[in-house]
């Protein structure tokens, strides 16, 4: 076998698109974390609803997302409502609410799971203070819930950002898209892709070290 | 307006799909098995008192964790052939990439398992004259076994959802059928409609039986 000449070089001279792709990974990355954190406060909040019907509709939406391919939902946002109501998303609007609706289902068992580990005691502690529901919430539940929630906060954050590498199946311009173009000018898809490794790699490895001495803060105050 | 649903559209499509979920089950009990087995060994790479060999462990973990799934599998179909000089199948590309994501996140379900067990467990056994090997193998192990059931089956359930990135390959799996269905009879809402429904029928069980594992191991401990 002969021996593979790596070459970076001729990869690297199209860095312009990389970094174009890095801003679309991390434009519609934000947007859907902040649109799901939005979302998921909803959904948390019809999941812990005294309604039955809410709380019906939370679960199923919450289950709908844990148990289907997040790829099937970037293609039904992206092909269906053209043909059902003539509305016409172009790849970032879909794939920004193909994350945003999945990042939303998962950010409500985050909040749900950090308000239910708080103990009934505090509750009724705070109630027999004469504190309202709601006060009990703001000022006792949620500071001490928001503590336990940031590590799986951390976490689905990391998986929105993975997962973000699916609008590369829209055409949208993140970096996996912008490799997939490179790789094809150039004829170097082993380099392109290593480096494309290399950079999520990077990119990711800088954040959870980052999240990581947040949450050792948090802890020790 | 007034779209209408087309329910012979989904009859239609059936048989299609099914061969799809075929080959979906396939992958998904390929990667599952060799993820598995191989997450083990990595496992005790990450547990071992030789230095080199827990670094090893630890930056097979983090690399497969920090970069996207779709990233591996373009890499293994790509570009890995490149490095060997010999061409992979689409099928052979997605078992390695997705085996290889499972093991390193398997590894990690092993390791806190096994670090969950009590030292006195171990200082126990010694104690009582078994060597260190019977010792992990008679007495760790099969508690570590009971303890990540939850985890394992909440596994089984992200690497379900994995394969469907398989079709960006071009596997013959149930999200590629799903996707040359819709693009064919151009009725992406009732055909992607159907896939999805068709995941949640397949991965819902799985998702049920975690929850179910989870709540009788609590009111055990």
């Amino acid at each position: 076998m002969q021996q593979y000449e790596w070459d970076f070089g001729s990869v690297l001279t199209y860095w312009p698109m990389l970094l174009q792709g890095l801003w679309g990974t991390v434009a519609i990355s934000t947007l859907a974390i902040l649109l799901g954190i939005v979302g998921g406060g909803l959904v948390a909040a019809m999941r812990m609803s005294r309604y039955r019907s809410l709380r019906i509709l939370g679960t199923a939406y919450v289950e709908f997302y844990r148990n289907t391919p997040g790829i099937v939902h970037f293609f039904w946002v992206y092909y269906a409502p053209p043909v059902v109501a003539n509305v016409n998303l172009g790849p970032l609007e879909a794939a920004v609410i193909a994350l945003a609706t999945q990042s939303s289902a998962f950010y409500a068992e985050v909040l749900r799971g950090g308000i239910q580990s708080i103990g009934n005691g505090q509750w009724e502690g705070a109630t027999a203070l004469g504190m309202s529901s709601k006060d009990a919430l703001r000022r006792i539940i949620v500071p001490q819930a928001a503590r336990r929630m940031v590590a799986p906060f951390v976490e689905r954050s990391f998986e929105i950002i993975k997962t973000s590498s699916l609008a590369s199946t829209l055409a949208y311009g993140e970096l996996l898209y912008q490799g997939m173009q490179i790789a094809s000018i150039t004829y170097r898809p082993l380099e392109t892709y290593t480096l494309l490794a290399l950079i999520y790699f990077l990119l990711l490895y800088l954040l959870s070290s980052l999240a990581k001495f947040a949450e050792d803060r948090l802890q020790e105050v | 307006m007034g779209y209408q649903f087309d329910f012979s559209m989904v009859i239609k499509i059936l048989p299609v799909l099914w061969r799809g979920v075929i080959v979906t089950l396939e992958l998904w009990a390929a990667c599952l098995a060799i993820g598995l087995i191989l997450g083990f060994f990595i496992a005790l790479m990450r547990v071992s008192p030789a230095a080199p060999l827990r670094f090893l462990g630890r930056a097979f973990v983090e690399i497969f964790r920090n970069i996207p799934a779709l990233i591996q599998l373009i890499w293994f179909f790509y570009a890995f052939p490149i490095l060997i000089g010999a061409q992979l199948t689409p099928f052979t590309a997605a078992v390695l990439g997705i085996s290889l994501n499972t093991a390193a996140f398997s590894a990690e379900i092993y390791r806190s398992g096994i670090q969950s067990i009590e030292r006195g467990q171990w200082e126990g056994a010694m104690a009582i004259g078994m060597s260190r090997v019977a010792t992990f193998r008679r007495v760790i192990l099969p508690q570590v076994f009971r303890r990540m059931l939850p985890a394992f089956t909440n596994r089984a359930v992200e690497v379900a959802k994995v394969t469907s990135l398989a079709s960006v390959l071009s596997v013959h799996e149930l999200m590629y059928q799903g996707r040359l269905l819709s693009s064919t009879y151009y009725r992406p809402l009732e055909i992607l409609t159907t896939v999805g429904i068709v995941y949640l029928v397949m991965i819902y069980p799985m998702t049920w039986t975690s929850a179910a594992l989870e709540r009788r191991m609590r009111r055990k401990a």
